[in-house]
């Protein structure tokens, strides 16, 4: 199996609404120069794994506040094991949440068809054009079906899901916001994220002012025309 | 000035030649008296003062004032002031083995280097003073009263243990007022303002913003009157009947006038905010629902409070949104604090979901909301002295008539818990017998302020406390019989550490141990009120100046003991303990965690205890905010929570930021980081 290399105990901020615990899977198919998680990415072997029967034995202590565990990356889903994962998780009773980048539909479409996630946070990280595709997610030929596919998936399959984007200047403009919004018009809810350059993978965003607080509220209004609910994280 | 003529004799005829002053010119010494004046040398005056202020015998002070004259006519001087001739007489009583005399006779009062710093640089020590000649006023009056306090108020053992370390009086500068007080409005509706020795008396208000102005008057009364809190019980059901008829705007402008009157009160005399805490309920109380309610101009409306829930609604969503507000550039209020009870029929109130979001967009915005949790029959009628009102039958019938409603906690003293265990040395009977010991330490504390401020409230009218000793309701404004006496805790964290070697939240068996301790003050306190007839109820003692005292002193008493255990920065000498009975801050475990844990303390801990949940620079969702609260209330015994979150302060233009920001979106400055709200009570 995979190794689990980074456990939150309590967040409040990685599924609205809900009190989660947080578990980092390593390694990615993407290499994104704003990714905060760079390390899980790079140099895995460099963090400690966190044995799963110290995490269970945490939720099953805390189930009266925990509603849910979020499963994040790098990429998770680039395992095939993943479903079981998630089948222990559901098992101690907790709703199950993927963040993913939508590269790998078939194993998204899987979990959700054997009632082993609960909710997708997808990113879309820039208008659905190959060359800006690849540069933001820093790789070439970057599987834009693939991305279409999952977006379809959860735009029609009935889970609930949000769409999100990560604002960085200089590889992407507010006006790519608004393009990849029209990508997934019709959907329930899309969330615009302040880009945190201090974290970055690229060092050369470190020195990036990030987009103003009311640029960003300004895209999520023009957003508005595509998707229902447009909310503004990270300001 | 003319220079004293050395008359080469100094027996007893120069001295009579003297006192007859028959010849003026050889006689030139002058004394500057406290009094703004400059006289002449009279060595009577020495014997008078001793005489007044004194048991020394008449003989006695005839020797001593002729000794204190003969070495000053020794010295090549030409004045001399009365406080240095104080202690030249002070020296020689000494001399003459009259220590007794000496304390009767002592001096208080300040060196001008320290005058000159107080006046000049920042008051440090506390946070919510700022600088300014109303401040210095007071730092220094502070300075004199606490001196006082040890030599006059308190017996040596009490005063000694205080110096050593070993307990913390409170508030030793405001000796002469009781420490805090919760109260009700209905008070100022019912009585209007009338308050002694005042130019004028206002009678009860006709309109809502003249009430809310009368009790912000009457709370800068009270800070004058009391050490610390001043807290307001119900505040926005017994302001409904005021509010009908009025229109959102209208309301949302009250809740404006209110907030900004308490915040800015820092510009009045002493130049401190007033500590204020505001108790608001989205339900109408159980206890008040009954309640025949006051109206405008003072007269019963000849509804309850039950009937006036859609106006105390209006007006706590109002609130709510100028706390969101902030002030003008967009930083949070600290004062007044919002209280808000949340209790089992809280859930059941209609819009009560809704407005739970409310209140929790706030607390991840800006931090202000305390929730308080009432759980069962319980109701907390005042944050600061937190006594918890049981809702017995007689207590039913108190709140028929909510002015009645005044409690106060007299004093607060804390126990140095880590000192407790450098003294045991790992031996647990002795452990808790010298907690005993300092909390029976602590009763005779209560004891004799108890006595001192009976003595003031005694003297009526005419006393210092006429205020608190008004009897405008056929009794005492000051209820003495419903004060409690705190006993507050510190380092508790580190005293199990140093006992057992580990921190609380390194092992169930330290944490246990921790609840044990608790769990024992908890019940020497009972055996207090049965000895001493006192109710002292354990509170978390806030004040970090407290902390940072108890910690030095440690390091200078149990140099080896406390390294060991010490939290903060030795290099930098920003040393600390723990606060009360909290974990360490920085000990790795979740929010989850710290609230259930916190919380097992928390019924053992009846007039105050708080868990704060650092947010940072994270902003959750209000819904996940809520969802947090509802299970703390359901899953935990915790008393209250609060949020904590991070801000930036331009440094240029003063806009103010929730998060960490590198530049200001209003003047494009880079920015520094500037304001985190100050959660705990400085006191």
């Amino acid at each position: 199996m995979f190794e689990i290399k980074g456990f939150i105990e309590t967040s409040l901020i990685d599924w609205d609404g809900m009190i989660t615990a947080v578990i980092f899977l390593p390694r990615c198919n993407l290499a994104c120069p704003m990714c905060h998680n760079y390390g899980l990415v790079k140099n895995p072997e460099k963090y400690e794994s966190a044995p799963f029967e110290k995490i269970e034995c945490y939720l099953k202590a805390n189930r009266d506040f925990i509603d849910g565990v979020v499963v994040t990356g790098g990429e998770p889903t680039i395992y095939k094991h993943l479903p079981e994962l998630c089948k222990k998780l559901k098992d101690l009773g907790m709703l199950v949440k993927l963040d993913t980048n939508g590269t790998m539909p078939d194993i998204i479409e899987k979990l959700y068809s054997e009632g082993l996630i609960d909710y997708v946070a997808m990113d879309v990280k820039t208008s659905l054009e190959q060359d800006k595709y690849d540069l933001v997610c820093g790789i070439e030929g970057v599987d834009l079906d693939g991305i279409k596919r999952t977006i379809d998936f959860l735009l029609h399959s009935g889970i609930d899901y949000e769409f999100r984007t990560t604002v960085v200047p200089t590889i992407m403009e507010l006006g790519d916001v608004v393009k990849a919004a029209s990508c997934i018009a019709g959907a329930k809810k899309y969330v615009i994220q302040q880009f945190k350059p201090e974290n970055a993978w690229d060092k050369r965003l470190k020195g990036v002012r990030p987009y103003f607080a009311k640029e960003l509220l300004g895209a999520a209004e023009e957003c508005r025309k595509y998707v229902g609910t447009v909310a503004v994280r990270g300001i | 000035m003319i220079r004293m003529k050395d008359t080469g004799f100094r027996g007893k005829e120069g001295l009579a030649q003297q006192k007859t002053k028959e010849d003026a010119t050889d006689m030139t010494l002058f004394v500057r008296t406290s009094g703004e004046e400059i006289l002449e040398w009279d060595k009577k005056r020495i014997y008078d003062a001793l005489t007044r202020e004194t048991d020394i015998s008449d003989d006695a002070a005839s020797i001593i004032a002729r000794e204190v004259e003969k070495m000053v006519l020794n010295l090549e001087i030409s004045n001399i002031t009365a406080p240095l001739l104080r202690e030249l007489t002070n020296a020689k009583l000494i001399e003459y083995g009259l220590e007794n005399i000496r304390r009767q006779h002592t001096r208080l009062g300040v060196p001008i280097y320290d005058a000159r710093e107080i006046i000049v640089s920042h008051n440090k020590e506390n946070a919510n003073v700022p600088h300014g000649p109303e401040a210095t006023n007071l730092t220094l009056a502070e300075n004199i009263k606490k001196e006082y306090a040890l030599m006059e108020v308190f017996s040596p053992e009490v005063a000694d243990a205080h110096m050593r370390g070993d307990i913390h009086l409170h508030d030793l500068g405001m000796v002469d007022r009781p420490y805090c007080s919760g109260q009700s409005i209905e008070y100022v509706k019912k009585f209007g303002l009338n308050l002694p020795n005042a130019l004028s008396i206002a009678r009860p208000a006709k309109h809502p913003e003249v009430l809310i102005e009368h009790v912000v008057k009457f709370s800068a009364a009270l800070q004058g009157h009391f050490a610390g809190a001043i807290g307001w019980d119900a505040f926005n059901t017994f302001l409904a009947p005021y509010l009908v008829g009025l229109d959102e705007r209208r309301v949302k402008q009250l809740a404006q006038i209110l907030v900004y009157e308490f915040a800015q009160q820092a510009v009045a005399r002493g130049g401190q905010s007033i500590f204020s805490d505001l108790n608001l309920y989205w339900e109408c109380p159980k206890h008040f629902e009954n309640v025949e309610a006051i109206g405008p101009g003072g007269q019963y409306t000849g509804k309850t409070y039950a009937d006036y829930m859609p106006e105390a609604r209006g007006f706590l969503n109002a609130l709510v949104d100028v706390y969101m507000e902030g002030d003008a550039q967009g930083r949070p209020f600290f004062f007044p604090k919002p209280n808000v009870h949340i209790t089992d029929k809280f859930f059941k109130e209609e819009g009560s979901e809704e407005f739970l979001l409310h209140l929790s967009r706030l607390a991840a915005d800006k931090g202000n909301t305390y929730f308080v949790f009432d759980r069962g029959d319980t109701a907390k009628i005042s944050e600061c002295c937190r006594l918890a009102f049981q809702l017995r039958p007689s207590d039913l019938e108190d709140a028929k008539q909510p002015w009645k409603m005044r409690y106060s906690a007299m004093q607060n003293v804390t126990i140095n818990l880590p000192r407790v265990a450098y003294d045991a040395g790992g031996d647990e009977s002795k452990l808790f017998e010298t907690i005993y010991d300092r909390i029976e330490l602590a009763a005779k504390a209560h004891l004799q302020k108890k006595k001192f401020i009976s003595h003031l409230l005694g003297l009526g009218k005419r006393g210092p406390l006429s205020l608190l000793a008004m009897e405008t309701d056929g009794e005492p404004y000051y209820r003495l019989h419903r004060a409690s006496f705190l006993l507050g805790m510190l380092g508790l964290n580190e005293m199990v550490q140093s006992h057992t070697g580990e921190e609380m939240h390194e092992s169930e068996d330290a944490y246990m141990f921790g609840l044990k301790t608790i769990a024992f003050m908890r019940k020497a306190t009972v055996d207090m009120e049965d000895i001493y007839g006192i109710h002292m109820p354990l509170e978390q003692t806030p004040a970090e100046s407290t902390a940072y005292r108890m910690a030095k002193l440690d390091m200078k008493y149990y140099p080896m003991q406390s390294s060991a255990v010490m939290k903060g920065n030795r290099a930098t000498g920003e040393i600390y303990y723990t606060n009360s009975t909290y974990m360490n801050v920085s000990a790795p475990i979740s929010a989850i965690e710290r609230v259930k844990k916190d919380g097992k303390f928390h019924p053992l801990i009846e007039a105050g205890a708080l868990s704060h949940i650092w947010l940072g620079e994270s902003k959750p969702p209000a819904e996940s905010i809520a969802n947090f609260v509802k299970k703390t209330f359901r899953h935990t015994q915790n008393a209250q929570i609060a949020f904590s979150p991070e801000f930036t302060s331009c440094l240029v233009c003063g806009r103010t930021y929730r998060g960490l920001k590198d530049v200001c979106e209003n003047c494009a400055s880079a920015v520094l980081p500037g304001v985190t709200p100050i959660k705990n009570k400085e006191r």
